[in-house]
């Protein structure tokens, strides 16, 4: 089917020629205040997925998703099906539905655009999976941060009960379903699922064991109980795989290996027009440039395509680079949770590097040492190297702690705070040899740009 | 006596209440609202962070030893536990008694890139406090806070439930101004719409 007849058949899209390389799926409507009422959404095509979920078998929507090859849009790029296909058959106890809204990844914004103008799609998506996994109560976790979307979120749910779209007896067809709002208080660990589950049964943010140590939260999750857990994003793409079809979601990507559907891209750093652009993948990276508007105050120098946990890459390989989660690791990168950071050329990697490591160590839970004291110790030798007391063999003892805390900390929090350092030291090396070296920077910063911190 | 315990400090926060010495401030509303949230979820435990936040609010936008003490005993939980919960986030005013308005300036990676850390002397500068003290009218607390997550409006700022950004030092002035003339206090105001949003419709 081809791009153009597949547009056609959408959910209330329209038939007009595609700007540049945007394909507006989830964000069609984003900019229409109207959408974020009921009124509004239904008239746009809304809740048509969910009656139509209602006359399916509860297989077939799990089979799906399986079919449209939905990946998980958090950031690891899951396959969606394993959590949908994991859920037990027969209900012997309660299921729970878990909504992941406490985007805390550096540079990633997509999901708070879509819990302030499209919580409808988010609300309906989470009620196909309510029914399609015998869920009874639905959780959406969204970060305290967030209160423009909790309020909008709010809003749609009070709408959505009293027009017995959520609730008991949904439409008169038997489904009892319930969506609760459940706030977090600031920290970014609550986004790692295990952690998110922690902080919803009331105790301190920290990460439970994992597979096969632990069974998969598809056995028991929250309350140790069944549970389905997904991002913003994720859901909110269901109701366009119920409505078109899974083969119409499908043609979405199609040319890369294993990337199927949209993704909203967060653009920030030094572009003309940051914001969110949602793209088919398989879109080249530097059509995402080229969207927001460019690159301003220089040239560019690096980009970090998905989030701040992901390798920074130069700008050939921005050239060169195409959005999909296997063709990203082709610039040994990768789409994450798809906040992309574009960088100018007086972008001082080493000060960034220090300010990610930062970021890491005041964010991790304390949970595990490596991740626990490997972070301080990051944040130690780099910011005696932006000091300018940088001594020989700081370069390679932070490459030792950095790839001692890859792969070895309890969740993948450590791994996170090491990726960025280790790419950023070897993607730039010259920059962090020179600071120690001359106890200054290589790179001329723009000082109003960027102040010592 | 060993010197290692002569060393250690005694722990300031208070120590926990007997029952008949705690001092329960929760409004009627507030109760009721609590006994909401509670039937959110299938224990009374996963409600603690959701007791917190209506705790922050009951008190002033500060967690003092008693509203800990409150929230452990209106949910049946240790005061250990809870207080636990409170210090692990980073939005509980658990540790320090906020001012009447929390500045928090988010510094990390694009903010870190646009002139955050301009905007955070400023602010220095113009409170004469730094991250995490409060100016001795009690009016401002200043705090560097990690990703806001709103990048595209780099260098961004929360006070209360809103953002600000982007926003350069003029701004942040007027801002600082307008705050000084808001009779309620944002901390305050911002626990109570977290509350606010977690409840149903018919349960406010």
């Amino acid at each position: 089917m081809s791009r153009l007849d597949s547009a056609v058949i959408g959910l209330g899209r329209s038939k007009l020629p595609f700007s540049m390389a945007e394909y507006k799926l989830l964000l069609e409507h984003s900019k229409d205040p109207t959408f974020r009422t009921l009124d509004g959404y239904k008239a746009k095509g809304g809740y048509t997925a969910l009656t139509k979920a209602l006359t399916m078998e509860r297989s077939a929507i799990v089979d799906s998703v399986k079919a449209a090859g939905l990946r998980g849009r958090g950031g690891a790029g899951a396959p969606a099906f394993l959590k949908w296909g994991g859920m037990p058959k027969e209900k012997k106890t309660n299921h729970y539905l878990i909504c992941n809204a406490d985007e805390g990844e550096p540079g990633t914004f997509k999901d708070k655009e879509l819990l302030e103008n499209c919580p409808f799609l988010l609300i309906e998506g989470m009620t196909i999976g309510g029914f399609a996994v015998q869920g009874d109560v639905g959780y959406i976790y969204i970060r305290a941060e967030y209160m423009d979307g909790a309020k909008a979120v709010r809003n749609a749910l009070d709408e959505a009960y009293a027009a017995n779209l959520l609730g008991k007896d949904i439409l008169g067809s038997g489904l009892n379903f319930d969506i609760e709002i459940h706030m977090g208080a600031g920290s970014y660990e609550c986004g790692e699922e295990t952690a998110l589950m922690s902080s919803l049964m009331g105790e301190r943010g920290m990460p439970r064991l994992k597979f096969p140590s632990a069974p998969f939260p598809v056995v028991s999750g929250v309350f140790e109980k069944p549970t389905l857990i997904h991002n913003v994003e994720s859901y909110s793409n269901m109701p366009f795989i119920v409505n078109n079809g899974a083969e119409w979601f499908a043609s979405l990507g199609a040319s890369t290996k294993n990337s199927r559907g949209t993704k909203i891209f967060s653009v920030s750093g030094h572009v003309n027009k940051p914001g969110n652009y949602e793209v088919e993948f398989g879109t080249p990276l530097r059509e995402l440039l080229e969207l927001a508007g460019g690159i301003r105050g220089g040239k560019l120098k690096a980009c970090i395509p998905g989030g701040s946990s992901v390798p920074v890459i130069t700008a050939e390989d921005v050239d060169r680079a195409i959005l999909g989660y296997e063709e990203m690791g082709e610039v040994k990168s990768m789409v994450g949770s798809g906040g992309c950071m574009f960088f100018n050329e007086h972008t001082d990697m080493v000060k960034l590097a220090w300010r990610s490591a930062l970021f890491y160590a005041n964010e991790s839970c304390g949970k595990c040492t490596p991740c626990r004291e490997g972070t301080r110790w990051m944040v130690q030798i780099l910011e005696r190297i932006c000091r300018g007391d940088g001594r020989p063999g700081d370069v390679e003892l932070l490459k030792q702690v950095a790839s001692q805390i890859d792969g070895r900390s309890f969740c993948p929090l450590g791994d996170a705070a090491a990726w960025p350092v280790l790419a950023a030291i070897r993607v730039f090396p010259q920059e962090f040899e020179y600071f120690v070296e001359h106890g200054k920077s290589m790179v001329d910063s723009i000082p109003s740009l960027i102040g010592v911190p | 006596m060993s010197e290692l315990i002569t060393l250690s400090k005694s722990n300031q926060r208070p120590a926990q209440l007997r029952q008949e010495d705690l001092k329960l401030q929760f409004s009627e509303r507030g109760v009721k609202e609590l006994d909401a949230l509670i039937s959110h979820y299938p224990n009374k435990k996963a409600c603690i962070l959701p007791g917190l936040w209506l705790a922050q609010r009951e008190y002033g936008g500060f967690l003092s030893g008693d509203a800990i003490a409150e929230v452990a005993f209106r949910l049946d939980r240790h005061f250990a536990e809870v207080e636990g919960v409170a210090t692990f986030y980073s939005l509980y005013n658990a540790v320090h008694k906020p001012g009447k308005h929390k500045i928090e300036v988010c510094t990390c990676l694009c903010c870190h890139l646009n002139g955050a850390w301009n905007l955070r002397d400023h602010l220095v500068k113009k409170l004469g406090i730094r991250h995490g003290e409060t100016t001795s009218d009690g009016m401002f607390t200043l705090e560097e806070v990690e990703c806001l997550n709103t990048c595209d409006r780099a260098p961004a700022i929360q006070v209360g439930s809103n953002y600000y950004g982007p926003v350069n030092e003029q701004q942040m002035d007027e801002l600082l101004d307008t705050l000084r003339k808001t009779e309620e206090s944002t901390v305050v105001q911002y626990a109570a719409d977290v509350v606010k949003v977690q409840l149903r419709k018919n349960e406010v």
